[in-house]
């Protein structure tokens, strides 16, 4: 069954289309993830979803039920964690949640033992100062355990590890994850390698319209064909190994970019460097920009 | 009403732990206290000029005080009581919208209306015990050094002043349902006073004005009755419910 | 009129009011050392206009424009 389904959607700010004739649904206990560059209209989305902002055209299923603006009750499935979360600076991590608790309706014995769990979880249950005193990543985690309070079916994350350090972004991916088997998960980002580390569902969002959603398989496929940077520590291995190496590598500087078209371009690589004894810097394959990757999905 | 308490408890321990409360206490204890001090001390101050306002050729009578004359500073002084604890309250959603704290909340279940009335109780709660505290503190003094009972209508007066308030109050919070920032809501709350007092101008409409329970300090001295009062009263409250109706219904469809 | 007996007289202001408006005084200086962001102005400026304007000016008004939103 499909937890969320969203159904030929546009809405518009003033003259700007910002969503236009959006379709896709997500399946039940799937991590999904919802992809789109900066000013895509990934968060117009979700807040349409949670009844924030209202939908100009089209319908909002969740579990089901059909989303209304305002006063939203299928809000009672979801757990929301937005981009940037605010919490009542004044109080401790343990009364927001028990605020919360109270707000949703779980029985007073429960938000406690619920909160006590959840903050464990997030590693912030040694943390009994005010949330005012909190940095970004603290609050991040704070907000997943508010979003979870509620044993949500459905959970949205508004790009919870764009503003955060990697060992930050592990840890919260490392969250969604861990709760994967509760609760279906959707969250939108632009870092692809975030996407790669725990979905398996993707939709990619382009100038307001999905494109059809991709299970992790295509999308990797699809990013096969990208190239490979090797970085040496002199100029002069540099030349060595394009002289070796031959065809499909240039070079500039102490930098050589091979592209790779049949795919075993890594292997080669590996190869010419172990039998001629050249240590490099750094291998790294080259990320498609989100550009790319959406042209060649839709090529698709 | 398990919300409505979670969210009230919420707005009181902001309160507390920001520190407004303590200063409220403050704030209206001062203004309880300074009323009666003012008028204990005019003679005085009325003796000390006296002797300068003499140089020039002025007389000054012997000015004779008694619970009249203090209860008339209470009236003079209450409105800067009320104007401070507008200001400190006039960021009270605005804030909220501002960092996006409502929308977890919103996001949790919560009832909308719930939340405009949870922070509309917290304003008056607020102050009706300031009010009472300083209405209080005055009418203890008076009776210590004069006697109250030479002021008629004690209570209606008050009332009446009270009445006010609330009024500002609901238009504080009416504003902050249309308004986005506290700059804002606090120009509305001035526009709204504004108007009702440009329009008490007009004496067909004067009575029927909210700004006209300002007048009610004419009971004290007995030139006015608690009657000529009653239609500026019915108005003010018809205005507190039918602009909290329209908050709550436009705040169940506002963009947090 | 004599000076002495207006001043036993007007104690019971003083006393209360000088309790209320150096609670107020402290409270407001405490507040401004443990904090460290303030809306306008900076630490040194509010200390000062608060010490000036002691007679509850100077709190109210660091209370309105100074204090922080939490």
């Amino acid at each position: 069954m499909d937890i969320l389904e969203i159904s030929h959607v546009s809405k518009s700010f003033g003259s700007n289309k910002v969503i236009d004739d959006l379709s896709f649904s997500v399946p039940e206990h799937s991590v999904f993830g919802f992809i789109g560059k900066n000013g895509a209209g990934k968060t117009t989305t979700m807040k349409m979803v949670l009844g924030l902002l209202k939908a100009d055209e089209g319908e909002i299923f969740v579990n089901g039920e059909k989303v209304s603006f305002g006063q939203n009750h299928t809000n009672r499935f979801i757990g929301y964690l937005p981009d940037v979360p605010e919490f009542y600076g004044f109080m401790t991590p343990m009364e927001y949640l028990m605020m919360c608790g109270e707000i949703t309706g779980m029985p007073g014995k429960q938000v406690k033992e619920k909160s006590a769990e959840l903050l464990q979880l997030v590693g912030l249950a040694e943390a009994k100062k005010r949330i005012r005193g909190f940095s970004r990543g603290m609050k991040q985690r704070m907000g997943i355990a508010q979003a979870l309070l509620n044993s949500p079916r459905l959970l949205i994350c508004d790009e919870p590890t764009s503003a955060l350090d990697p060992i930050g972004r592990k840890e919260i991916l490392d969250i969604l994850h861990s709760v994967k088997k509760h609760t279906t998960v959707i969250f939108s980002t632009h870092i692809l390698s975030d996407v790669e580390r725990i979905c398996d569902r993707i939709a990619f969002l382009h100038e307001g319209s999905s494109v059809r959603s991709r299970t992790l398989e295509e999308i990797r496929g699809i990013r096969r064909g990208d190239g490979i940077v090797v970085e040496f520590l002199k100029q002069e291995e540099a030349s060595h190994f394009l002289e070796l190496y031959g065809d499909g590598a240039q070079g500039e500087g102490t930098m050589v970019t091979v592209y790779d078209r049949a795919g075993n371009a890594m292997d080669r690589i590996m190869e010419v460097l172990l039998y001629n004894h050249i240590s490099v810097q750094r291998i790294e394959r080259l990320e498609p920009t989100l550009e790319d990757l959406f042209l060649e999905v839709a090529a698709k | 009403m398990r919300q409505l308490i979670a969210f009230t408890k919420k707005e009181f321990l902001e309160q507390c732990r920001t520190g407004k409360l303590l200063l409220f206490v403050i704030i209206f204890a001062l203004f309880g206290i300074m009323n009666p001090a003012i008028a204990k001390l005019t003679p005085w101050m009325m003796d000390m000029m006296s002797e300068q306002f003499a140089e020039s050729g002025m007389q000054i009578m012997a000015v004779e005080v008694d619970a009249l004359t203090s209860w008339a500073q209470f009236y003079k002084n209450m409105p800067m009581a009320l104007i401070i604890l507008l200001i400190l309250f006039c960021g009270i959603f605005t804030t909220e919208y501002h960092k996006g704290t409502l929308i977890n909340v919103v996001t949790k279940g919560m009832k909308r209306w719930k939340i405009f009335i949870a922070k509309l109780g917290v304003m008056v709660i607020v102050w009706t015990l300031g009010f009472l505290m300083s209405y209080g503190i005055t009418y203890a003094y008076n009776a210590y050094f004069w006697d109250n009972s030479v002021a008629h209508n004690i209570a209606a007066a008050a009332g009446c002043f009270y009445l006010l308030g609330l009024w500002l109050i609901s238009v504080l919070g009416m504003a902050s349902v249309f308004c986005n920032s506290a700059g804002s809501v606090m120009l509305v709350v001035g526009a709204a006073f504004a108007v009702s007092y440009l329009l008490s101008l007009f004496p067909a409409v004067k009575e029927y004005m909210p700004s006209y329970l300002l007048q009610s300090t004419g009971l004290l001295a007995g030139l006015s009755e608690g009657a000529d009062f009653l239609w500026a009263a019915a108005v003010t409250a018809m205005l507190i419910v039918s602009g909290c109706m329209i908050s709550v219904t436009m705040f169940n469809k506002k963009n947090l | 009129m004599n000076m002495t007996m207006e001043i036993t007289e007007i104690l019971p202001f003083l006393i209360p009011l000088v309790i209320v408006e150096f609670a107020l005084l402290g409270y407001t200086l405490w507040h401004i050392l443990t904090h460290e962001n303030y809306k306008y102005g900076n630490r040194t400026v509010w200390i000062v206009v608060v010490i000036i304007g002691m007679n509850f000016v100077g709190p109210i008004l660091y209370f309105i424009l100074g204090k922080e939103e939490e």
